[in-house]
C-alpha cells in the first residue's frame, strides 16, 4: 500500500478525519443490522407513532364509533361492519400500514368483533372471483415472460407506417385489445420495453424527446386503461363486481335472478363499446396535449426491424403461448357460465406450467400475493355488509340524501354514483374502491328502483377513471417506473381524459344499456 | 437448544476464518482515507463527487460514489410486481435507474484529474431485498492501490441505504449535495429528508457540499473545548494536505467572554503550529454563534464545525450549532466527528 506523505509526514487515514468502527460492541448487529438499529432507535418513540398516525386515528375512530349507541334501524353487528369498512377505507387511502396488513386485520376483525365462525370466514375468502384474479395474474406473468413485445410492436408499425401519430394510434389499439383479455398491468409490463426502445432509438437524450416519450408511453397506458373494463379479465374490479352481483342478488330458486350470474360475453356486450368509443378520443387527446418533437420515426423503426430480424422466426414456445392463451379466452367466452371464470384462468396457468413455458419461481416472484389477499378480504367484508344489513341501512341514507338534492332520475343517479366512484378511486386502487363502494351502491340502486346491473357497471367503469396521478392505475405505475414521465404529465392529460370518459359513460348508460336490459 | 441462538450454521473453524478475513479487510480499510460521495442525479449532488476527487489527494485515498434506488414495490401495480416490469426492462437491455448518474460521476472525477475509467476493474452483484437487480458495484483499482468504486444500491429508503453502506465501509467522510429543504430540529424529529437524516446520525464526519465559486480556504470554528480542538487538528490536516489556507475563528456570546474566545483561537493556532501547519488568519467575533459563523464563513470554501455528539432527543431540547450551521450556511460545511 502506498502512503504518500508530505514533509510533515501526515497520513490522512491516521491524522485527518476518523472512520469510526461501524459495529464495535454490537456484534449481533453487524453490517446491515447496526445502522438499522440506530435508525430504529431514533425512530422508535414519537417518529414511529407519527408515521403510523393514520393507523392510530383509524383505530380510535373505528372503536369509538363501535362503542357509540347503535343508530335506529341498524343492528350492532351491522354497526361493527360499517366501522370496520370505515377503518379499512382510511387505511387504504392513507397507506399508514403496508396494504396487505389491511386484509389481515379485516379477517381478524370478522372473527373477533363479528363473532363469525373462523371456517366461514376462511371460506368467504376464496371465491371464484378471487380464483379468477389470482389465475389472471399468474397468466399475466406467464405471458410477459414470453417476450413477444418486439414482435407485437413490429406488427403494429408494419400496419401503421412510420408516422408517430399513426404509431400512437396503433399502439393504443393493440394494447387495448390485448389488455381487454389479459389485464391492463400485463400489457403495460409487456409493452413498456418496446415503447422505451422506440424512444431511445429516436434520441438518447430524454429531454429532447419528452413529448414523443409522453405520446408513446401514454398510448400504452391509456390503451390498457380504457380496455381494462371491456371484459371481466381486464381487471380485478370487474371480477369483484361480478362476485357482488352473485352474492347479493342471485337466488337459485328464482330463474329471474340468473341475469346476475354475469358471464364473460354478457359483460363484454355491455362494456366493449366504452373501449371502442374512447379509442379515437385517446389518440386525439394525446396528439393535442403533447405535440411530439418529431413525427417521423423511420430511424427507430428500421432499428426495431433489425432487432426483430435478429430474433429469427417465431419459436415453438411462442406459438404455444398464443395457442394456450387463445384457448383460455375461448373457454372464458364459451364456458364461463358453467365452469366459472376462475377455474378457466387456473387451468390456463396450469397449461403454461405443464408445457414448461414458465417456471413456478417466476410466477411466485411476479404475482403480488398481497393484492390477491386484499381483494379476497374486501369481498368477504362486502358480503358481511350485506348479511348484517349494513349496506341496506347506508343505502337508505344515501337515497334520502339523493332525493334531497334532486338526484332522483336515472341520469342524475348514475351521475352521482359515477362521481362518487371517481372521487374514491383517485384516492385508492380501483379494485379496493369497487370493493368498498359496491355493496352500498348496489343496495342503494335497489332502494332507488334502479337496475343493479347498470349501476354496478357504472361503478366498475368509473373506478377506472382515476387518471390524475401515477399511482392511480396499475398501468400508470408501470410506465412511470420508466423514468421518462413527470407526475404533472399524468395530471395534464388525465383531467381531460376523466371529463371525456365521464361524458361517454353517461351517454352509454343513458342510450345504450337500456337497449340491452329494458 | 443452544444452536437456536447461533448466528451462523458454519463450523467454528469456518466461522473463525470468515471473521479473520473480515477483520483483515477492515484493518486494511482503516489504513485508507475513504470518502463516500452520495449522489441522487441532481446537479447539486455532483458537487459532492467533485469535492471527493479534490480531497482524495494521496494514494491512500479511496473514493466511493453511491447511488441508492428505492426497492421496486408493486402494491399499486394491481397485482403484478413492478419488479416484473423492471426485469423485463433489464432483459431488454435497459439500464437500472442510477447507472446513468454513476457514469456521469465517473466523468466528473475525470474532469477533476481522477481518471479511473482505464484502471483494471472488478464487477460485483449481490442479492438485496429480493430485488432482481440487487446491489451492483464496479471497483476500479489503480496500480498504486487507489480505488474508485461506483455503487448502485437498493434499499427500502435512501437514508437507510446510505447508512447500510457505512456498515460496509467504514468511511472517513461522507459528502452530500445541498438538500432542497432542511427542517427544524422539532420537525426533523418526526420526519426529515435524506441528507438531514444521515447527517444527524452518521457515525463519521459529514460534508454538505455547496458550490464554491472562486472561494478558498477552510474556516475552522472553535469553542475551546477538547472536542473542538480534536476537530481542528483533524480538519487542519485535511486542509493542509489539500493545500487550502486555514482561518481559525471563535465567537464570544458577549464582550465579557471575548478574552476566552481569543484564548481559544490562540490555543488552536499554537496546536497547529506545533504540527507545523500554517494558519493564514485568526478571527474573533461577538454575537450569536450560528449567525456569526454563517456570515463570516460565507467568504470561505469550507466551514468546519465540530459536532456536539448529541442524540436526536438531546438536539430537540438543546439544539445543535453544527446542524444549524449546516442548515443555514451558504458555503460547504464540514461537520467533524
Amino acid at each position: 500500500m502506498s502512503t504518500e506523505t508530505t514533509p510533515n509526514t501526515f497520513v490522512l487515514a491516521r491524522d485527518s478525519l476518523l472512520a469510526r468502527e461501524p459495529a464495535a460492541g454490537l456484534r449481533r448487529f453487524r453490517r446491515r443490522g447496526y445502522q438499522r438499529y440506530r435508525l430504529l432507535r431514533s425512530n422508535i418513540d414519537f417518529s414511529l407513532l407519527w408515521k403510523r398516525r393514520w393507523f392510530i386515528i383509524s383505530m380510535m375512530v373505528g372503536f369509538s364509533l363501535m362503542a357509540a349507541p347503535t343508530p335506529d334501524g341498524l343492528t350492532h353487528p351491522a354497526q361493527i361492519v360499517l366501522c370496520m369498512s370505515l377503518m379499512a377505507t382510511i387505511l387504504f387511502i392513507s397507506e399508514a400500514v403496508p396494504l396487505p396488513t389491511v386484509p389481515l386485520l379485516i379477517i381478524v376483525g370478522e372473527v373477533i368483533l363479528l363473532k363469525v365462525d373462523p371456517t366461514k370466514v376462511a371460506q368467504s375468502l376464496m371465491t371464484d372471483s378471487v380464483l379468477f384474479i389470482m389465475g389472471s395474474l399468474m397468466l399475466a406473468v406467464a405471458v410477459v415472460k414470453q417476450r413477444l413485445d418486439k414482435r407485437i410492436a413490429w406488427w403494429i408499425v408494419r400496419t401503421t407506417g412510420t408516422n408517430v401519430y399513426w404509431i400512437s394510434f396503433g399502439i393504443t389499439t393493440v394494447c387495448g385489445v390485448l389488455a381487454a383479455f389479459i389485464g391492463e398491468h400485463t400489457v403495460a409490463a409487456m409493452m413498456l420495453p418496446v415503447g422505451v426502445t422506440l424512444i431511445t432509438l429516436t434520441s438518447n437524450d430524454p429531454k429532447k424527446v419528452h413529448n414523443l416519450a409522453a405520446v408513446i408511453l401514454f398510448s400504452i397506458s391509456y390503451g390498457c386503461s380504457i380496455a381494462g373494463v371491456a371484459t371481466p379479465s381486464g381487471g380485478a374490479r370487474n371480477a369483484i363486481m361480478i362476485s357482488y352481483w352473485k352474492d347479493f342478488f342471485f337466488d337459485p330458486t328464482d330463474p329471474a335472478t340468473r341475469r346476475y350470474l354475469m358471464d364473460y360475453v354478457s359483460w363484454a356486450i355491455y362494456t366493449f363499446p366504452m373501449f371502442i368509443v374512447r379509442l379515437p378520443i385517446v389518440a386525439a387527446l394525446l396528439v393535442f396535449t403533447f405535440r411530439p418533437e418529431t413525427t417521423d420515426m423511420s430511424r427507430a423503426i428500421s432499428r426495431l426491424r433489425t432487432q426483430v430480424s435478429l430474433q429469427g422466426p417465431m419459436r415453438g414456445s411462442e406459438w404455444m403461448t398464443i395457442l394456450i392463451f387463445a384457448c383460455t379466452i375461448s373457454a372464458w367466452v364459451a364456458f364461463s357460465s358453467t365452469l366459472g371464470l376462475g377455474v378457466i384462468a387456473i387451468a390456463g396457468t396450469a397449461a403454461f406450467l405443464v408445457f414448461g413455458l414458465v417456471r413456478w419461481e417466476d410466477i411466485n416472484a411476479g404475482v403480488n400475493w398481497g393484492v390477491v389477499l386484499l381483494y379476497a378480504a374486501a369481498i368477504s367484508l362486502g358480503v358481511q355488509m350485506k348479511d348484517t344489513g349494513a349496506a341496506q341501512w347506508v343505502a337508505s341514507g344515501v337515497i334520502h340524501g339523493m332525493n334531497a338534492i334532486g338526484a332522483g332520475s336515472d341520469l342524475a343517479f348514475n351521475t352521482a354514483i359515477s362521481l362518487l366512484t371517481i372521487g374514491v378511486s383517485n384516492t385508492m386502487t380501483a379494485g379496493a374502491a369497487v370493493a368498498v363502494l359496491a355493496p352500498i351502491v348496489l343496495k342503494t340502486a335497489v332502494a332507488a328502483g334502479e337496475d343493479p346491473l347498470r349501476v354496478g357497471f357504472v361503478t366498475a367503469i368509473s373506478s377506472a377513471f382515476g387518471y390524475l396521478t401515477p399511482a392511480a392505475q396499475p398501468a400508470f405505475t408501470i410506465i412511470y417506473a420508466s423514468g421518462y414521465l413527470k407526475s404533472s404529465d399524468f395530471f395534464k392529460i388525465g383531467i381531460r381524459m376523466m371529463v371525456l370518459s365521464f361524458i361517454v359513460l353517461l351517454l352509454t348508460s343513458t342510450f345504450y344499456w337500456p337497449l340491452l336490459s329494458p | 437448544m443452544f444452536d437456536f441462538f447461533k448466528r451462523t450454521q458454519l463450523s467454528d473453524r469456518q466461522e473463525a476464518a470468515v471473521r479473520k478475513t473480515l477483520s483483515n479487510l477492515r484493518s486494511q480499510r482503516r489504513n485508507r482515507f475513504r470518502i463516500l460521495a452520495c449522489i441522487d442525479g441532481s446537479d447539486e449532488s455532483f458537487i459532492s463527487v467533485r469535492y471527493a476527487a479534490q480531497m482524495a489527494v494521496t494514494d491512500d485515498c479511496d473514493v466511493i460514489i453511491l447511488f441508492v434506488r428505492p426497492i421496486d414495490q408493486g402494491l399499486h401495480s394491481g397485482g403484478l410486481q413492478v419488479r416484473l416490469a423492471r426485469q423485463n426492462m433489464m432483459d431488454a437491455g435497459f439500464e437500472l435507474p442510477g447507472v446513468k448518474h454513476l457514469k456521469r460521476a465517473l466523468e466528473v472525477l475525470k474532469e477533476e484529474g481522477l481518471d479511473a475509467a482505464d484502471w483494471p476493474r472488478e464487477v460485483e452483484n449481490q442479492d438485496a431485498w429480493g430485488d432482481p437487480a440487487g446491489d451492483n458495484k464496479i471497483e476500479y483499482k489503480s496500480p498504486t492501490g487507489r480505488s474508485v468504486v461506483l455503487k448502485l444500491k437498493t434499499a427500502p429508503d435512501v437514508a437507510v441505504g446510505i447508512l447500510d453502506q457505512y456498515e460496509l465501509g467504514p468511511y472517513n467522510l461522507m459528502i452530500f449535495g445541498q438538500p432542497s429543504r432542511w427542517r427544524s430540529e422539532f420537525k426533523s424529529f418526526f420526519e426529515s429528508g435524506v441528507v438531514q437524516s444521515v447527517a444527524t446520525i452518521a457515525p463519521c464526519s459529514v460534508l454538505v457540499a455547496r458550490p464554491s465559486g472562486d472561494k478558498h480556504g477552510y474556516f475552522i470554528c472553535t469553542d475551546g473545548t477538547s472536542r473542538s480542538m480534536q476537530a481542528i487538528r483533524r480538519a487542519a490536516v485535511l486542509a493542509h494536505m489539500t493545500g487550502e489556507p486555514i482561518t481559525l475563528f471563535s465567537v464570544a456570546p458577549d464582550e465579557a467572554s471575548k478574552p476566552a474566545a481569543e484564548e481559544a483561537v490562540a490555543n488552536a493556532k499554537a496546536l497547529l503550529k506545533a504540527m507545523k501547519i500554517t494558519v493564514a488568519d485568526t478571527r474573533v467575533a461577538v454575537g450569536n454563534a450560528v449567525d456569526e459563523i454563517v456570515e463570516m464563513g460565507s467568504l470561505f470554501r469550507f466551514i468546519v464545525v465540530s459536532d456536539e455528539g448529541r442524540s436526536r432527543l438531546q438536539r430537540l431540547f438543546k439544539g445543535s450549532i453544527a446542524s444549524e450551521v449546516m442548515k443555514r450556511a451558504r458555503s460547504s460545511v464540514l461537520d467533524v466527528r
